[in-house]
């Protein structure tokens, strides 16, 4: 299905009433959304870096000179796509009965022997982009690396330079 | 025009249109559409009967007076349901710890009514906005076990200030359902005793609902929401009936006014568990397929119902109709009994689109509904519909659109269907809009070839009736291929559910979970007897109060006993008539019997499991009251050629990549016995009938086609 600018810019914005936004969930997608996409998020933006990819709430792949970096909407620099954005991140880790019960209730929450919460926060503009639930000592989590040269190639069928 | 005596009045309010199906003495009948009017319901009733009753050149002021009987069955309850638009706020009464079922929704209320795709898409699960808001919920200790015994007393004191808190913020009425209240009644009993002292102390005047009371069968989540739909959308509902049977009267009519109910009996606008009619459009169909199959004799019918949104297939299996006690509605578990209905959402108005990924034909889900399609104008639809291929093809009469009322552009279905589907499939806009149709019928043909597969059945063992406003027109497509005995299209098919509304009883039914094992113990047995016996007595009283109420004499009625059962182990329960009063021998066996039958019947004789025993999970009475009901007149049989002045012209249609020339043919002046030979159309007000090429319909005594090859 195609969309118009308008609707899509309220879905990325989250101003969509839920009953579109399902349709949307549910229904194809038109070739050109990608394309429509990029253009809106690139206009939401402060910084003029060309977008590849949006990786998350806050969070785009973009292309600096000859790099492709990850990059915050504030403008702070993560570094290269390949490597893991959380290493440049602010973490806060939740492991104490302490700062869990901050967030949960006495009654429930989880036991911190067992898991701990780890928040990562931009340190440009502060915002909380991501959380992992995992067990004491477990690796940083790489969430995603896309493949951008075949996505580009292959799906988009469009020149990624 | 011969002289009518108008007898009964069938009315099917649907969300566009109202139906009025009138019947006189000789089974003679005539159609009315008008409108509906949400506000005032009764003014679009009343526009509708007119236009039924100027077919006979009659005024309703002179003939209501002599109605027999009133039916009435609609949508605008689940309407207002399904547009949350009820009444509240409701105060709630719950067992303590359980506040939060309209936020919990047992999730499978997230999902509830999506396609398969859509249920293993996660993402897209949502929770419902609460018909309750949680403020109006409160928590009560007690505890009733799964046994019936007390396990924590009622707190009186919680009950005297929910009450009071309830009555302050405002409520309109109160619900109260405890868990396992089903089983032993006694704390909702004790807590509306408080509750009405609490309400009589602060003055407020207020019901209160208790849901061991109409309604005590298992499933709590289901139960509740049973209970505040009646509050929320039946309720206000009532009031509307009510003003109908008001400006019947006004108008001289005595006939009372009844509703179709969902388990296909027809029931007072007065009657306390008015949500049992929450459902009663589809249900109309299906009985009046039984009524026709009472009377050419058929074991074994499929019925088929074209609407503008919705497929509906029904079974008919060995002259049962098979009820359900679970149904979803509008994202709600209800605990309704239901006659099955199984739904697929493919209708005429089902709107066609190329999936741009895989450059295929998708259809649906959404629908232009009454807007019809692109064809409509003034309809604001872009999207082609199949309307609007079947305007594109030639199968409808551009002209004669609901008799000409509506005016429908065929050059703008096409440039639509050019545009938007042709193109991309590098296709001519007749093989495509042809090919758009055939997908639709396809699936239609999957959907009750399923269902009959299902049972263990084959198209053979099963004759077909197509109805509703596009059965007709797509009857012939969707059972290509398929060997039904015989297929069967009646001349009354656009108004067919208001038809069996009409042929529905006057009958109240109650259901109660009963939960118990039969096992060859002696004692088993004797507890089982006596349990079903005093259910059945308890619902056989409340049953003789309800007619009582409208007027009538209880002892003229005829009780319908029941029970629900299942082999130990298995999922599903089936319903088996019983005998009453019931006894621990043979009484019990013969009941054990007709459940290994009837379970063959519906199932397969090689999936029986009696090893591990019987349980039975609910006792149901229904009571019945004979009332009047349309009977089917027959016309003499006259030649097969039909008469001349029945011939309206040629059109071009496109069949299976080919262009024909078909002849058009006005319904209403055939006779029975004429034989039209496709290529033809049969055209009629509300409805139209293609007969393919290759194929015949034949009109028989009872004006009902059948579909044969040529």
């Amino acid at each position: 299905m195609k969309y118009d600018e308008k609707t899509l810019s309220a879905l990325i914005s989250g101003q969509l009433p839920w009953a579109e936004t399902k349709e949307i969930m549910s229904g194809g997608k038109d070739p050109d959304r990608f394309r429509m996409v990029l253009e809106i998020v690139q206009s939401m933006v402060s910084f003029t870096e060309r977008i590849l990819l949006p990786l998350g709430p806050h969070l785009y792949i973009v292309q600096k000179g000859t790099d492709r970096i990850v990059k915050c909407d504030c403008g702070y620099e993560f570094g290269d796509y390949r490597t893991n954005w959380k290493f440049m991140s602010r973490v806060f880790v939740r492991n104490s009965q302490e700062s869990l019960q901050e967030l949960y209730h006495p009654d429930q929450g989880v036991d911190p022997d067992w898991m701990e919460l780890r928040e990562f926060y931009c340190p440009g503009c502060f915002h909380l982009l991501e959380t992992e639930a995992v067990p004491p000592g477990y690796p940083v989590m790489f969430d995603f690396q896309p493949d951008l040269e075949t996505f580009y190639r292959d799906w988009l069928q469009q020149p990624l330079e | 025009m011969a002289e009518h005596m108008p007898r009964i009045l069938a009315i099917d309010a649907g969300g566009t249109m109202t139906d009025t199906f009138v019947v006189d003495e000789a089974g003679m009948f005539t159609i009315g559409k008008a409108q509906t009017t949400p506000n005032r319901e009764s003014d679009g009733l009343l526009r509708s009967f007119d236009d039924a009753l100027h077919y006979w050149d009659m005024e309703r002021g002179t003939v209501t007076q002599h109605l027999m009987a009133t039916v009435y069955s609609g949508t605008s309850m689940l309407n207002r349901l399904l547009e949350r638009r009820g009444d509240g706020p409701i105060g709630v009464l719950v067992t303590a710890g359980m506040e939060d079922y309209f936020r919990m929704e047992r999730a499978a209320q997230t999902y509830a009514g999506y396609p398969f795709s859509d249920r293993l898409h996660v993402v897209t699960h949502v929770h419902n906005e609460p018909l309750v808001p949680r403020k109006y919920i409160k928590g009560i200790r007690e505890r009733i076990s799964f046994f019936g015994e007390e396990v924590v007393p009622l707190y009186q004191e919680e009950v005297r200030d929910a009450v009071k808190a309830l009555g302050r913020q405002g409520v309109k009425a109160l619900c109260v359902s405890f868990l396992y209240s089903y089983r032993d009644p006694r704390h909702e009993l004790a807590a509306l005793e408080i509750a009405q002292q609490v309400l009589a102390e602060e003055g407020i005047d207020i019901p209160v609902y208790l849901s061991s009371r109409s309604n005590p069968v298992r499933g709590d989540l289901a139960r509740l929401n049973t209970l505040v739909v009646e509050v929320y959308a039946a309720r206000p509902s009532r009031l509307q009936l009510f003003d109908i049977r008001d400006r019947l009267r006004a108008e001289g009519s005595s006939a009372p006014v009844r509703v179709l109910a969902s388990y296909g009996g027809t029931v007072s606008p007065d009657v306390e568990w008015l949500v049992t009619t929450l459902i009663s459009g589809p249900i109309g169909g299906i009985l009046g397929a039984r009524r026709l199959s009472e009377v050419y004799h058929f074991e074994n019918v499929v019925c088929t119902d074209v609407g503008g949104t919705s497929f509906d297939v029904g079974l008919i299996t060995e002259r049962e109709l098979l009820t359900r006690t679970e149904p979803t509605v509008a994202r709600f578990l209800l605990t309704l009994p239901t006659l099955a209905m199984d739904s697929i959402g493919a209708g005429t108005g089902t709107l066609v689109r190329i999936d741009p990924a895989v450059r295929r034909v998708t259809l649906g889900p959404d629908s232009a509904g009454y807007r019809l399609g692109v064809c409509n104008a003034d309809s604001g639809i872009t999207v082609p519909s199949i309307t609007d291929c079947d305007l594109a093809l030639g199968y409808i009469n551009p002209e004669y659109f609901l008799g000409g009322e509506v005016k429908v552009d065929r050059e703008r279905a096409l440039a639509a269907i050019e545009e938007q589907i042709a193109q991309p499939l590098s296709s001519d806009p007749f093989s495509a809009a042809e090919g758009v149709v055939r997908l639709l019928e396809t699936q239609m043909r999957d959907h009750l070839y399923g269902m009959v597969l299902g049972l263990g059945y084959a198209p053979e063992n099963y004759r077909l009736f197509g109805y509703g406003g596009g059965g007709p027109l797509h009857v012939a497509g969707y059972t290509e291929g398929l060997a039904f005995q015989d297929i069967l299209v009646p001349t009354w098919a656009a108004a067919f559910s208001a038809f069996g509304g009409a042929c529905a009883d006057y009958a109240y039914r109650y259901d109660r979970s009963i939960d118990l094992l039969i096992t060859p113990e002696t004692s088993a047995r004797e507890m089982v007897a006596q349990s079903l016996n005093q259910a059945w007595e308890d619902i056989r009283n409340r049953i003789g109060q309800e007619f009582q109420r409208d007027g009538l004499n209880p002892a003229e009625m005829s009780f319908v006993p029941s029970v629900r059962m299942q082999y130990l182990g298995m999922l599903d329960d089936i319903e088996v008539r019983a005998k009453w009063p019931i006894d621990a021998k043979d009484g019990l066996t013969s009941l054990i019997d007709r459940f290994d039958e009837l379970f063959a019947k519906i199932f397969a004789r090689s999936a029986r499991s009696p090893e591990a025993g019987y349980f039975v999970t609910k006792a149901i009475g229904v009571g019945i009251l004979p009332t009047e009901k349309p009977v089917l007149p027959k016309f003499p049989l006259q030649g097969a050629t039909p008469s001349i002045n029945a011939h309206k012209g040629t059109r071009k249609l496109f069949w299976r990549g080919e262009w024909h020339t078909a002849q058009l043919w006005e319904m209403d002046r055939l006779h029975s016995g004429n034989e039209i030979l496709g290529p033809s159309v049969i055209e009629a007000p509300a409805t139209t009938f293609l007969v393919p090429p290759g194929r015949k319909a034949v009109l028989d005594a009872y004006r009902v086609f059948h579909l044969n090859n040529g």
